[in-house]
């Protein structure tokens, strides 16, 4: 102990003051993240959901932009002009083509129609119209021969009476309005509703297994007694909890962007504006949710001693999930109101009604306050337990049990 | 100087350990040796901070531990563990970080000590693909890494080959020359003979022996052997002596005190003659028998 005793104690002093590393979890977060971008299973099943996402929107925006087209077997003059009048009022964006094919006669124009030479013959007796099919006479074709029939005898029996279409409408134009949004966009917030509802669920099952999984990996494999000597273990589950979120927000803003960037392609913006609002809020939501979920993983993780042992444990987190899912998708009325207030469940609840319109700002201010607060409560228990139970070895602990180990 | 003061650790009605008290200087390597749940692990982790100590105290350097004296530690639990499935070199790195290093001094150091266990080529391979062996190199690469200020060690050497064994043995030389303190525990006494210059034993939770190696071989060296013609059986009537065994003109006796010793020569010498009288150094092995018995 002469010289070099010294020389290493000098270099070690001022080195163990500084060691103590503050901000242990900062070091915890960037390897949950890096572990998890290196997983080939987690790229693969990303892209595949950005491209079910892109590929999704695509597909269902060809289908109902597809304009059909059909043949109408006339032989009349006067149904020839009704068929031309279906394509009048149609803006060509998921209308209708028709043509017309004319014939000598009422049985020539049914022949045709029994040859599939054309969809359908429009044909005129005493008493009226009729739309001849073969088997079936589709019903967009149907509305639209129908509607130009309306107009033609309404302009005809005008014309009698010696006034005119317009004339004799007047004024009865039945106008709609709605004191929120549009008309539109009630089937737009079934759709978001059931995408947040389903973005959430899918995440925090994801991720939240991810947090319960590496808490277990570390004690099955005793990693964990090892860092317990080197970090307080509180800033172990912080790093964890933190790594995995900003995976899931991530990953959710790569979703969200995917669909955006989709829906500006299709050139439906008019929507884009009301689904950034209100994502906004499901942003913020998702955020203090999946905090609350994350917490709840990393409690379940600590208690179980094999991977099998995280089928049961998850039961009840599993659970809320799925609330959060239901009510997001089923709840109305009061019971969304109390689904907008209860934390996890509100993560979803809240954002819904938000989109829904009519709830004044203190409503989800103070949903999040609540949820805050169970997000705090939650986690600090999360980490009593889970202090104690991630270094026991040996079965599966109990929640009871685990409460009552020593440290 | 890591002091180990008074320590008492129960478990329900069993207590593990108890009331023991012992050092680990610097620059000196103290094997810390016991029957199998004789109480080794539980005061490793109770140093370690891992186990919560029931009543006494661990000092470092003068002063109760704190969680920044063991962060700069070096720790082998007994349970081995590191992450199976990420790249060798990455958790040391991690590990290396977590304890107050610099990222670029991690892969420095652990590069090199790698290079050490002749793991330099298995830096990018996953754990989980190493042979057990190689593994438990690894984890002693993670013990090592952040130049602790004291090194705990649990079993170091069990699942080692020979090689391994003096890659390891030399590295805790290098650190003890350096003035840190090791104690580590181990059921291979012949390593401990090769190793230790202090010995701790403990038997059923309970400090049985501690201290210098040399010391306590002296204090066994109360045993001799002696030829003295023509025959040796006479010693049996002499006080303050004690015959282990005798055959013929040889015998292995227990003496007492410096005083009795003389008497025996003289006697000897009286009787016939004495044609040896040899003090018997005890291996480690004895003294562990015997002081745990």
């Amino acid at each position: 102990m002469s010289a070099p005793a010294t020389t290493e104690q000098n270099r070690t002093a001022p080195a163990s003051s500084a060691s103590h590393v503050t901000n242990a979890w900062s070091i915890v977060t960037l390897r949950e993240v890096i572990v998890k971008i290196r997983d080939r299973g987690f790229i693969i099943s990303t892209l595949v959901t950005l491209l079910l996402i892109a590929g999704g929107m695509g597909a269902s925006a060809f289908i109902e932009n597809q304009s059909q087209s059909f043949t109408v077997a006339v032989v009349s003059p006067q149904a020839g002009q009704i068929v031309q009048g279906t394509g009048s009022d149609q803006s060509g964006e998921g209308g209708l083509t028709v043509d017309t094919m004319e014939t000598e006669t009422a049985e020539a124009a049914r022949s045709a129609v029994d040859a599939e030479q054309a969809d359908v013959a429009l044909l005129n007796s005493e008493d009226g119209w009729t739309l001849v099919g073969k088997d079936s006479v589709d019903d967009g074709l149907s509305t639209a021969v129908g509607q130009s029939l309306s107009d033609y005898v309404l302009q005809m029996n005008a014309q009698a009476a010696g006034t005119t279409a317009e004339d004799l409408t007047a004024g009865s134009e039945l106008d709609e309005e709605v004191l929120q949004g549009s008309m539109d966009d009630e089937a737009l917030h079934g759709i978001v509703s059931f995408v947040f509802s389903f973005l959430f669920y899918m995440s925090a099952i994801i991720f939240g297994m991810a947090i319960a999984q590496s808490v277990l990996e570390e004690k099955q494999n005793r990693v964990v007694e090892i860092l317990a000597t080197a970090i307080p273990i509180r800033q172990l589950l912080y790093g964890k909890v933190i790594g995995n979120t900003i995976l899931a927000m991530a990953q959710l803003a790569l979703y969200g962007g995917a669909a955006l960037v989709m829906v500006n392609l299709l050139g439906d913006t008019t929507m884009v504006g009301s689904i950034i609002a209100a994502s906004g809020w499901f942003f913020v939501y998702f955020l203090i949710g999946f905090l609350i979920l994350a917490a709840g993983f990393a409690v379940v993780g600590s208690l179980a001693s094999r991977q099998e042992d995280l089928q049961s444990s998850t039961t009840p987190v599993m659970a809320v999930i799925f609330a959060a899912l239901f009510a997001g998708i089923f709840a109305e009325g009061t019971w969304l109101t109390v689904a907008s207030y209860v934390p996890v469940v509100s993560s979803v609840a809240m954002p819904v009604r938000l989109l829904e319109g009519n709830v004044a700002l203190w409503e989800p201010l103070l949903s999040i306050v609540v949820a805050l607060l169970a997000a705090v409560v939650l986690i600090r228990l999360g980490e009593k337990i889970y202090q104690r139970a991630v270094l026991q070895s040996g079965g599966a602990l109990s929640l009871r049990k685990a409460m009552r180990i020593e440290e | 100087m890591l002091r180990i003061e008074n320590l008492r650790r129960t478990f329900g009605d069993v207590t593990a350990v108890d009331d023991v008290s012992f050092t680990v200087e610097p620059g000196r390597m103290t094997g810390f040796v016991g029957a199998n749940g004789a109480g080794k692990t539980t005061t490793m982790r109770m140093i370690m901070g891992v186990l919560a100590i029931h009543s006494g105290q661990v000092e470092w350097n003068g002063r109760p531990i704190t969680a920044a004296d063991r962060t700069r530690f070096g720790y082998m639990p007994e349970e081995r563990g590191l992450y199976p499935k990420q790249q060798v070199l990455d958790q040391l790195v991690y590990l290396g970080q977590l304890r107050g290093m610099s990222q670029g001094d991690a892969r420095r150091e652990g590069v090199r000590l790698l290079g050490r266990f002749e793991l330099e080529g298995r830096q990018k391979d996953k754990l989980e693909s190493l042979s057990l062996g190689n593994q438990q190199r690894v984890q002693i690469v993670a013990a090592l890494l952040h130049r602790p200020t004291a090194l705990i060690l649990d079993e170091p050497f069990s699942g080692l080959d020979p090689v391994a064994v003096d890659s390891m043995a030399d590295l805790l030389r290098e650190r003890i020359s350096e003035g840190t303190p090791v104690l580590f525990s181990s059921h291979q006494l012949d390593l401990m003979e090769r190793l230790c210059d202090n010995l701790v034993v403990l038997s059923h939770g309970r400090l049985v022996a501690a201290g210098d190696v040399a010391e306590l071989r002296h204090q066994q060296q109360q045993r001799h052997r002696v030829v003295t013609e023509p025959d040796a059986g006479w010693l049996r009537e002499l006080g303050g002596v004690t015959v282990l065994d005798v055959e013929g003109p040889k015998a292995v006796v227990e003496i007492v005190d410096a005083a009795t010793r003389r008497t025996v020569v003289e006697e000897a010498l009286k009787r016939g003659g004495l044609d040896e009288f040899t003090p018997l150094v005890p291996s480690l092995s004895e003294i562990y028998r015997e002081v745990t018995q």
